[in-house]
């Protein structure tokens, strides 16, 4: 999609074609499972930040790690390498500086997919 | 339909999405047969209703810790199934392609072990349909054993 007023392309990076193919487009199967990841991820991040805050290298682990599994249902692949690289960094409780950086990719992200879910929504009641 | 005749399924997960998102594949993957899918997010919710729900199947999450360090992991939680019911079909299930978790989790009495990946779902649905095919197996060498017996019974001095 290109915006015409800008010359920019607009990348979604939400891709709901598993989620209705794994639900055979049922309505109210969608949109359950879409408002169970918009209240998770908006929590799992909260969390991740509070536990950088704290420099806690086991807490940022387990919930990257968790993460990898909602945001591969919803089709925002482009977070999986970013949730990886932190887990490990989680797991080797290293390097505070590169998780804060990749948590600034991984909520920019965050932010515009559960922008275009939210809009995606709509098609669904 | 006579709930007896239900096949119980309990998925033991603590991501509610991933969960919820399997519950509509294997309903769509089973329709057709008697299935009732239980979802829970902690190993202790499960054990809690085991022994009344008696699930042929368990889908458990291995890391079922992940948010809450001082949850029963995957391991406990299987443990307790398997001492609750030996028969119980468990499939392992885990983000980590690491082979250690694989043995570990077939020593402790895991039927099946799937990695979350792209392939996730179908992975999981082989696992339950190979279940399904053991239980006909069995119920068909059951009802030939019967035969054989009333046979040896009725025919045999």
């Amino acid at each position: 999609m290109i915006n015409r007023e800008s010359e920019e392309y607009i990348v979604n990076v939400s891709n709901l074609s598993y989620l209705i193919e794994i639900t055979r487009g049922k309505k109210h199967l969608i949109r359950e499972i879409i408002d169970a990841f918009l209240k998770q991820v908006s929590e799992e991040l909260v969390y991740i930040n509070d536990a950088i805050t704290k420099t806690d290298y086991g807490t940022i682990k387990r919930y990257a790690h968790s993460m990898k599994s909602s945001v591969s249902i919803m089709g925002i692949s482009m977070l999986t390498p970013i949730l990886q690289e932190m887990e490990t960094l989680g797991a080797t409780a290293d390097n505070i500086e590169k998780i804060k950086e990749l948590y600034q990719k991984l909520n920019l992200i965050c932010e515009q997919a559960i922008e275009e879910i939210e809009r995606e929504k709509l098609n669904y009641f | 339909m006579n709930d007896k005749n239900k096949i119980n399924i309990f998925i033991v997960e603590d991501n509610k999405v991933f969960a919820l998102a399997l519950k509509a594949d294997l309903e769509n993957a089973f329709e057709n047969m008697p299935i009732q899918i239980h979802l829970f997010e902690t190993g202790e919710t499960c054990m809690q209703k085991f022994n009344e729900e008696n699930p042929q199947i368990v889908i458990l999450d291995y890391h079922l810790n992940g948010k809450n360090p001082d949850a029963a992991d995957g391991i406990k939680v299987l443990d307790w199934i398997k001492e609750e019911n030996n028969e119980t079909f468990v499939v392992m299930l885990t983000a980590d392609d690491d082979v250690d978790i694989a043995i570990k989790s077939f020593q402790h009495g895991a039927s099946d072990y799937v990695v979350k990946s792209d392939t996730q779902f179908k992975k999981i649905t082989f696992s339950l349909l190979n279940f399904f095919e053991i239980i006909k197996e069995k119920s068909y060498s059951a009802k030939l054993l019967l035969e054989l017996n009333k046979y040896k019974e009725n025919y045999l001095p």
